[in-house]
């Protein structure tokens, strides 16, 4: 008996070494180099913001795919490196520090959460990198975060939020409510939601703000009934918002409560259905877009996943066609020049036409609010698009999230 | 909304929380009164139970076959668990059970998530519970109504079975004097993998139930196994009346916590379940520690 | 004394690491001894004393955040922050401790968990201090005193990380081998018995528990200034079951078993990411095989393998006999 127990052990022993062993191979690996041009991304792939991450991987990959098939950046082909940060931002430093010293990437994108981020950005200068955001909102990284190798390719939060407030000085609602997840971006949003409808001379009657991992809503929206608002606010995200959504539908909240958001994105309505029907909210991209380049984008996404493109899908398609623009306007990758290049870098594409501004490199572009609803072809609530805005009105002035009107 | 009516209108929702919690909690406490087990992939289970829930209900179309289908997966699944892995760890050290259960609920999750993606999956109540009525003149959805009811039915189907069928017999038996039990000829082991597939079965329960609510997801898992531990603690590790307590106490204090002070809202559950172990380390109703 | 050789040995390794691994293994390498580190202060609390904690993580983010803290807001040299947070988490946790202890077994793990989730729940909602979700981010590795400078260096810091690991090391073998030691021992063996041979169990439950927390916040203090960054995510329970999965993977009860630990699962972790999304899923796999089969670790394993030793702990208990 003794002996069974010790050729157990040691095979689970031997296992784990050679194991372990094996998964250090890929350092001792050869550092010979740069001929493919290597994009990096260390995405949230697992962990609560997944889905997120699994839309930035595709459009990364279709858009690599694309743009191979054309004969890639420069000549070159295109590598991505793709890694999974499980949301964490430790992670997510540590990734992406492996992909520069192992793999000498100097280019970034799509890191999915604001608070990986905020992490990385201050690490850009030392590893001589440049990250294009496709994904990431937070306002401060235009403001006081901001680092001169950071871009942002798509609508920020603060963007966000000021389209849905343009479209509500002319709507009819009066009384605002708000409520927001419990969390630095949950906070921000509210609170410039909330001085824009100041400005707007409208009633802001109050906000609240819930734990994240909120599974129980009734009490907030008793509470949004009862403060006597004609329209509220949503800022949330991922479960708790589904979870928002699914409960104020069983109440019949919105029959009485105009529910407005500031970021939407089509797994929200296919996860509660018909509860989001009728919900207002600003869209960073729409499938419904209406130009040529779009109509061409969304064909070739339904070829390749059988469904129209999401939220950041889009945005992350974006993001790698202004890079495209840079690089082919800087004729390299280096670091500095792409800098210089990306710096007034413009486009016309599926959004229409977008400029990134030298001041805070904020990709200034139009922004657009939808109201979801049923639609053909559609065995969920999609977005139809209820107004547009120009980028100067939507965009904050450099370095701010706020606006002066 | 005058104070009469808000009071009945957050009491009724607090017992619906109540029920929810009570079935997470109450699967929770009888396998740690049983076996000394503490199950760290119960809200594997329960999730397990909501995203098999919405699968049962895709292919035959009935909320109510989903209801019966799941936890009985759930349930048999646990008790193949218990059967394979727990089973050899029985002379082993209560820490055992914990990294291994815990260890479950990584590859629990990680395998819910390959096999039905990493999207929220809508799973609609039942047509008859869709409704809402006028309480207190403000609608309010008769799916609640029905959660609170089935938390009570099930609170006295289990009370009955425990004090009046055999098996329940033989299971508060073997909690107080396994050795006993199994001298007196009864297969012990049987017991212990029935009641662990009872307990998850009633996780999966709760989350059938849960579903309609908050959505089959991913990240049910780590969000309510912190409830599941609170109410089990706070009511008394092992108490069955416990766990209902823990679950009506906790739902109380969430709801009310939630509308008077919403900035205590996190910590709320904490603090309580941190006087309840300072003052009675063994529960509300447990046994002293 | 052998065990000294065996330690200077592994110093010697240490040092020499930089010259063999490349910069980005460094950078885990650092990281795996500060995990280590805090790996090893819980195995004083589990592997010695059986006092199994759900609320490392607490050590941790508190002393990340406290050392973050001190260094964006004061002018005090990282040498200096460093020892400051571990020394005010230590305080702290005597009161903890003391609460703790008030309870046992299952009870006791409950309220460590409590108190972990409770200051999560804090450091979230205090944003003016602790950044509230963001956490503090641009920590800086501040040189001195006296222009000391030689830290600062992402190779002067492992250097940093090593010395602190070795002399945490050190301290942790004197303790556990001291009479204290050997008190710490029959609690975990025989609670009842010791007590009835007179000692206040209590004392040494709490004193271990305070010592404990406070490395573990040493471990937390260097990560701030390592990563430059400390966010929540350093607090939540997940990262207390992870530790205790490192402390029991590794070998509990031996000190050394949970430092292997700790580097075994952050390399695993870290290359099983690399190459599959559903590392997660091999992850509890491999978990569950060691507490199936190797309950002794991975050092256990080591040392049973290269001693051919067949007298080997019976599967009476997951701690690694007291060695």
């Amino acid at each position: 008996m003794k002996q069974y127990t010790g050729v157990t052990r040691r095979r689970v022993a031997q296992l784990a070494l050679t194991g372990s062993a094996g998964l250090l191979l890929p350092w001792v690996r050869r550092g010979s180099a740069a001929e493919p041009i290597k994009i990096g991304a260390p995405l949230a792939l697992t962990g609560p913001l997944g889905s997120v991450g699994q839309q930035l991987k595709r459009g990364c990959e279709l858009w690599i795919k694309t743009q191979n098939s054309k004969g890639g950046l420069l000549g070159r082909e295109i590598k991505l490196l793709l890694e999974d940060t499980g949301g964490n931002p430790a992670d997510a430093v540590r990734k992406a520090q492996e992909m520069v010293e192992r793999d000498g990437c100097n280019i970034f994108t799509g890191i999915t959460l604001s608070s990986e981020a905020l992490a990385v950005v201050p690490k850009l200068d030392e590893w001589n990198a440049i990250f294009i955001s496709s994904d990431n909102g937070d306002g401060r990284l235009t403001a006081e975060s901001f680092v001169p190798n950071f871009f942002r390719a798509n609508i920020s939060a603060p963007m966000g939020a000021r389209a849905v407030s343009l479209f509500l000085r002319s709507a009819e609602f009066k009384n605002f409510y708000a409520i927001g997840m419990d969390y630095a971006w949950g906070r921000n949003s509210v609170a410039v939601f909330e001085s824009e409808m100041k400005a707007a001379k409208k009633n802001f009657v109050g906000s609240v703000f819930s734990p994240i991992g909120t599974k129980d809503f009734s009490t907030y929206i008793t509470k949004i009934r009862q403060s006597g608002a004609d329209a509220c606010f949503v800022t949330m995200a991922g479960d708790d918002y589904n979870a928002f959504l699914s409960q104020a539908g069983q109440y019949r909240l919105p029959e009485k409560v105009q529910l407005l958001s500031e970021v939407i994105d089509l797994t929200v309505p296919r996860a509660v259905g018909d509860a989001a029907v009728g919900l207002i909210s600003s869209m960073r991209y729409c499938f419904r877009f209406d130009n040529p380049k779009n109509k061409e984008f969304v064909a070739l996404w339904s070829k390749e996943y059988g469904t129209v493109p999401d939220n950041n899908e889009g945005e992350q398609w974006q993001a790698l066609q202004i890079l495209a623009a840079g690089v082919e306007k800087a004729k390299s990758t280096e670091t500095k020049g792409l800098r210089d290049a990306l710096e007034t870098v413009e486009i016309d594409d599926i959004k229409g036409h977008v400029a990134i501004r030298k001041c805070d490199h904020q990709a200034v572009q139009s922004g657009q609010v939808v109201k979801l609803a049923k639609a053909e072809g559609f065995d969920y609530p999609v977005p139809q698009i209820i107004a547009t805005f120009p980028g100067d009105k939507t965009a904050p002035a450099c370095k701010k999230m706020t606006y002066e009107d | 909304m005058p104070l009469y009516a808000f009071l009945v209108v957050q009491s009724v929702n607090a017992l619906s929380q109540a029920a929810l919690l009570f079935f997470l909690g109450v699967g929770l406490t009888l396998i740690f009164g049983i076996m000394r087990i503490v199950n760290f992939a119960h809200g594997a289970f329960y999730m397990l139970g909501a995203f098999i829930g919405y699968s049962a209900v895709r292919l035959t179309g009935s909320f109510w076959l989903a209801l019966a289908l799941a936890p009985l997966a759930v349930g048999v699944v646990g008790a193949l668990f218990e059967f394979g892995i727990l089973r050899r760890l029985y002379r082993r050290d209560e820490s055992a059970f914990l990294m291994v259960t815990f260890g479950l609920a990584l590859v629990m999750t990680e395998l819910i998530r390959l096999g039905w993606g990493p999207e929220a999956l809508q799973v609609a109540p039942p047509p008859v519970f869709s409704g809402i009525v006028m309480l207190m003149d403000e609608p309010f959805p008769t799916y609640r109504l029905f959660l609170a009811g089935a938390g009570i039915v099930v609170a006295l189907a289990i009370w009955q079975f425990l004090e009046r069928t055999r098996l329940g017999l033989l299971i508060r038996a073997t909690s107080q004097n396994a050795e006993m039990v199994h001298a007196l000829g009864t297969d012990v082991n049987l017991v212990r993998s029935t009641v662990f597939g009872i307990g998850c079965g009633l996780a999966g329960v709760g989350g059938v139930f849960a579903a309609p609510l908050v959505t089959a997801s991913i990240g049910m898992s780590a969000t309510m196994i912190i409830d599941a531990f609170v109410i089990v603690i706070i009511g008394g590790m092992g108490s069955f009346p416990g766990s209902l307590l823990g679950a009506v106490l906790v739902a109380f204090v969430q709801v009310f916590g939630e509308y008077y002070l919403p900035d205590l809202a996190l910590a709320l559950m904490y603090l309580i379940m941190l006087a309840v172990l300072v003052f009675r380390p063994g529960g509300l109703l447990g046994k002293e520690a | 004394m052998r065990d000294l050789r065996g330690v200077c040995g592994a110093a010697v390794l240490l040092a020499l690491a930089p010259l063999a691994l490349p910069t980005y293994g460094m950078t885990l390498l650092t990281e795996a001894l500060i995990l280590g580190l805090l790996a090893m202060s819980l195995d004083l609390m589990v592997g010695y004393t059986r006092l199994v904690s759900f609320g490392h993580a607490a050590a941790y983010g508190f002393g990340a955040y406290a050392s973050g803290w001190l260094l964006l807001h004061t002018s005090l040299p990282m040498l200096a922050a460093i020892p400051i947070a571990a020394l005010l988490a230590g305080f702290i946790a005597i009161g903890v401790a003391w609460i703790c202890t008030q309870a046992s077994g299952v009870a006791f793990s409950m309220l460590t968990l409590a108190f972990a989730q409770l200051l999560y729940a804090v450091a979230y909602k205090l944003t003016s201090v602790t950044g509230g979700s963001d956490g503090l981010a641009g920590i800086p590795r501040r040189p001195g005193p006296l222009g000391l400078h030689v830290f600062v260096t992402r190779n002067g810091f492992y250097y940093l990380v090593v010395i602190v690991l070795v002399a945490a090391f050190v301290f942790c073998r004197a303790l556990v081998r001291s009479p204290f030691g050997a008190v710490l021992r029959g609690i975990r063996e025989n609670e009842a018995k010791t007590v009835a041979l007179g000692y206040n169990t209590r004392l040494y439950k709490i004193a271990i528990v305070a010592m404990s927390y406070g490395l573990g916040a040493l471990a937390g203090a260097l990560y701030a200034p390592f990563a430059g960054f400390a966010n929540t995510e350093l607090l939540f329970w997940l990262l207390s079951g992870q530790v205790l999965i490192m402390v029991i993977v590794g070998g509990s009860g031996t000190l050394i078993g949970p430092i292997l630990g700790a580097a075994f699962f952050l390399t695993v972790q870290h290359q099983l990411s690399n190459y599959t999304e559903a590392w997660a899923l091999f992850f509890g796999l491999i978990f569950m095989a060691f507490v199936m089969f190797a309950p002794e670790g991975i050092w256990g394993l080591l040392r049973a393998r290269f001693r051919r030793n067949s007298v080997l702990p019976e599967y009476r208990s997951d701690v690694a006999g007291a060695r």
